[in-house]
């Protein structure tokens, strides 16, 4: 090798690496969603270590539940009981409601479907810059997981949709926070405009005229399944603000009903939105 | 053979940290920066050649996560690598102080270089996390120094 080259060595290894860096970035950016075989590949390798440390720090978790908090297991169990009691006769009323336009075979085949389409899901990992943005569930191909799958929280609140990549165990979930979601929605009062997320925690109700008459604060948000991706009828938040900053469109915040602090478990919705009814 | 497996308990070690912070409690893993400590210890230890290529790939791996452009981190920690191992060949970074204001630049500079490329290339503000992050440069050195000097003693200490 010159001497020149051998004394440079380093400069043109640096060189080199951030070049390599700079075509990465450069074949990805402004898209930033869908990543490639690299970026998979790495995923496929790391989430697996991700999914394995979570478990092992729950399972501690549990240990010190289970043997030295046993004083609170029957209350926590008489809570349970008594919260799948009320879900119980609500889940009856509902049925009872429902057969008033549907028959009882029909509703129930519906019933069974969401049950064996409705996937409870751990949250491994979060989005390192960005917590609002996406995070890694432990359910992957595996289970049947497929992008656009609908995410909600344990009370059937909205977070999000599955996005690659998906490994065969985990799988990455663009939250509806996100800058680049965009969700159609309806408000009580049928008014429609597309949720997209801030970054910070809330949502951006988009596209709602400064004409528009019929929208209040404290107001619910609900899907309109008008996007072919997420069914209708899905809680999604509250509008919180309202401002007409705009000429054009008022500037409507919304605030999600699910609280990212208490996300540990998430349910994945597998049926597609027009199969559900 | 024995470099490798080094380098890889410490960053398997490195993103495990990270993960269970993070599942902890969120915020925290926002001061600690566990992979680029991993990068500069082996940049100092080996040189910048070699902090460059665990820069490319601990950044890339720091990258497979977020919903962002692959590369980001990698370009950050590329340039952090080969820093680290460059200015510790010319100058002795060792003493307590010297290690603590070394890596704390560093870190800082990563930062600042991977807040710049993410604004630039995504369009969009960081989320800060309450300022946390800016806490990154100090506590990841003052973690770093007492590490390093760990790792050398027991170093040292083996037969």
């Amino acid at each position: 090798m010159p001497l020149f080259l051998k004394e440079k060595k380093s400069l043109i290894v640096l060189i080199a690496l951030i070049l390599f860096q700079l075509v990465l970035i450069s074949l990805q950016a402004p898209l930033g969603q869908e990543q490639n075989y690299f970026g998979k590949a790495i995923f496929t390798i790391f989430s697996p270590i991700q999914h394995g440390t979570v478990s092992f720090v729950r399972n501690i978790g549990n240990l010190w539940r289970n043997y030295f908090y046993l004083h609170n297991v029957e209350s926590h169990n008489q809570k349970l009981r008594e919260e799948i009691f009320i879900l119980q006769e609500e889940n009856n009323l509902l049925q009872n409601a429902l057969r008033r336009f549907k028959g009882e075979k029909e509703i129930q085949d519906n019933l069974q479907a969401i049950r064996e389409n409705i996937l409870v899901a751990q949250v491994i990992g979060l989005d390192a810059s960005n917590y609002f943005k996406s995070l890694v569930i432990d359910k992957g191909s595996l289970d049947g997981l497929k992008k656009n799958m609908v995410v909600l929280d344990g009370k059937g609140h909205l977070v999000g949709r599955i996005i690659g990549p998906i490994s065969l165990k985990e799988a990455t979930v663009q939250l509806i926070t996100d800058t680049e979601s965009g969700i159609s929605v309806f408000t009580e009062e049928r008014v429609m405009g597309v949720l997209t997320g801030d970054a910070r925690g809330r949502c951006s109700l988009k596209y709602i005229f400064a004409t528009a008459i019929g929208i209040s604060m404290g107001e619910e948000v609900v899907t309109s399944g008008l996007d072919g991706i997420f069914p209708s009828g899905i809680k999604v938040g509250k509008i919180i603000s309202i401002t007409e900053s705009d000429p054009l469109f008022k500037g409507v915040k919304v605030q999600p009903h699910f609280d990212f602090r208490q996300l540990y478990q998430v349910a994945v919705v597998k049926i597609d939105s027009k199969d559900l009814f | 053979m024995r470099n490798f497996i080094e380098i890889s308990v410490g960053i398997i070690a490195a993103f495990i940290f990270n993960v269970i912070l993070s599942r902890l409690f969120f915020s925290l893993a926002l001061p600690f920066n566990f992979l680029s400590l991993v990068v500069i210890y082996f940049a100092m230890a080996r040189g910048e050649i070699l902090g460059a290529c665990l820069g490319t790939f601990c950044g890339l791996i720091h990258d497979t996560f977020p919903l962002g452009v692959f590369g980001l981190s990698g370009l950050s920690k590329t340039i952090t690598g080969f820093l680290a191992g460059y200015i510790s060949r010319k100058i002795d970074v060792n003493p307590p102080l010297r290690s603590f204001i070394f890596i704390s630049i560093l870190i800082f500079i990563e930062l600042i270089l991977w807040i710049f490329l993410y604004s630039f290339v995504l369009s969009e503000r960081l989320n800060i996390g309450s300022g946390w992050i800016f806490f990154q440069p100090l506590s990841t050195a003052f973690l770093g120094v007492f590490l390093f000097r760990f790792l050398r003693k027991f170093k040292i200490s083996k037969p």
